[in-house]
């Protein structure tokens, strides 16, 4: 017997399964990553609110623009780690860029200079930090199981690094559900240990995506 | 592997038409896709794995990896987008990971064969006679290339390109040559500790 004949009755094989692939196309795929980063953050905020609950001047803090900030800088950069984790589950799409996370880092940015407030950027009591940096690695641990089980059925080529953008995008996600919860508005605090935290994340999603993302 | 993602041949429409009829469950065109790209891949591999000295059952193999690989994943086809890229984004991820498998393999074989063969050799030192009567005992079972492959490097210790210009070959046959002497001779080696 050949080697080529051995193919071809692999190939036999293969063709009889033609049309009886029942995992998510595309655009079914896409969905279903935004639903998984929709039901982290909300995992993440239940997880916040039981730990932390919400900060006490929350009424009127959200009003306000440390809050805003927080939340919207945050929320940038989980929209550019879904749009780069989607590209780079499904190959043939348009390539991987660091641009995504431009608008975020300029949100932070822009706030990290305007602020005028005086707040020290060791946040508020000598905990600050510690709580902030240990608080959303804990809240995005979830997202990032969740978020790395939904990448699996799509055909990642780049373990390593699309875990690390997998792991960033949960702890933007655990830093927006924090941001409930933090009291430190300081715009340099948030500019360096939020980012921080994340970078940690992405640390840690590369280190288990290399493995659980290889197919 | 190098593409253009603009130009539309006339590869890209058929092959994407028969991705498209696989959705449909047609497998007839499935299956003649899967054949011609099966065509393809041998062509693009065999050059790239010569070079580590693996030859044509190992191409298989790998060629075998890709199309399980493009299978199990061809729900993650855009269809609005070219075939092409996503097929060769699949087919490289494929290729470097089976091909850093059999290199591993391959190198751990050969470890494991150089023992055996110093076992297979393994003739008192006093007696010279005797132990080139066994290697050649050994030897007998092989191809006339690769006996000459194996007497050339593994007993007179000449350098591959040597053996190579002697034999009128490119390097990498003769290591593929080597390697296979190898792992015919460590299969027999087992043969023979079973009683």
């Amino acid at each position: 017997m050949t080697t080529a004949a051995r193919t071809n009755g692999l190939i036999g094989g293969l063709a009889a399964q033609a049309g009886r692939s029942r995992m998510a196309r595309p655009r079914a795929f896409k969905v279903m990553l935004v639903i998984a980063a929709l039901v982290s953050l909300g995992v993440s905020v239940a997880l916040v609110l039981l730990w932390d609950g919400a900060r006490p001047d929350f009424a009127s803090a959200m009003h306000r623009a440390p809050f805003a900030y927080k939340v919207a800088s945050m929320l940038a950069l989980g929209l550019g780690g879904l749009v780069l984790a989607s590209r780079a589950a499904l190959p043939g799409s348009r390539r991987l860029t660091v641009l995504a996370f431009v608008p975020a880092v300029l949100i932070l940015a822009f706030r990290a200079v305007t602020d005028r407030s005086g707040l020290s950027f060791l946040g508020n009591s000598d905990i600050s930090v510690h709580e902030c940096v240990l608080t959303i690695l804990g809240v995005s641990l979830p997202p990032l199981v969740l978020l790395l089980g939904v990448m699996r059925m799509g055909a990642v080529t780049r373990p390593a690094v699309v875990g690390a953008i997998v792991g960033a995008l949960s702890g933007a996600l655990g830093a927006t559900a924090y941001a409930l919860a933090c009291k430190n508005d300081a715009g340099v605090f948030v500019a360096l240990w939020y980012p921080l935290a994340i970078l940690v994340m992405a640390g840690l999603g590369a280190t288990i995506g290399r493995r659980t993302l290889a197919w | 592997m190098t593409i253009e993602h603009t130009d539309v041949t006339p590869r890209e429409i058929q092959w994407a038409e028969a991705m498209r009829a696989e959705r449909r469950g047609d497998a007839a065109a499935y299956e003649r896709l899967l054949k011609e790209v099966a065509i393809m891949l041998r062509r693009l591999i065999r050059a790239r794995l010569a070079k580590f000295g693996l030859g044509v059952d190992e191409t298989e193999d790998v060629v075998q990896e890709i199309l399980i690989g493009l299978h199990g994943k061809r729900h993650t086809w855009d269809d609005t987008r070219p075939f092409m890229p996503w097929l060769f984004t699949i087919t490289r991820y494929k290729f470097i990971d089976t091909a850093r498998r059999l290199r591993r393999d391959a190198a751990r074989q050969v470890d494991i064969t150089m023992e055996e063969m110093a076992e297979i050799f393994a003739a008192p030192a006093e007696d010279p006679d005797r132990t080139m009567q066994d290697i050649d005992r050994h030897l007998a079972d092989l191809p006339p290339s690769q006996r000459h492959v194996v007497r050339a490097l593994g007993v007179d210790g000449a350098t591959v390109r040597a053996t190579a210009q002697q034999l009128h070959t490119s390097e990498g046959s003769v290591r593929v040559l080597y390697h296979r002497a190898l792992r015919r001779l460590s299969a027999k080696a087992r043969q023979d500790d079973t009683p």
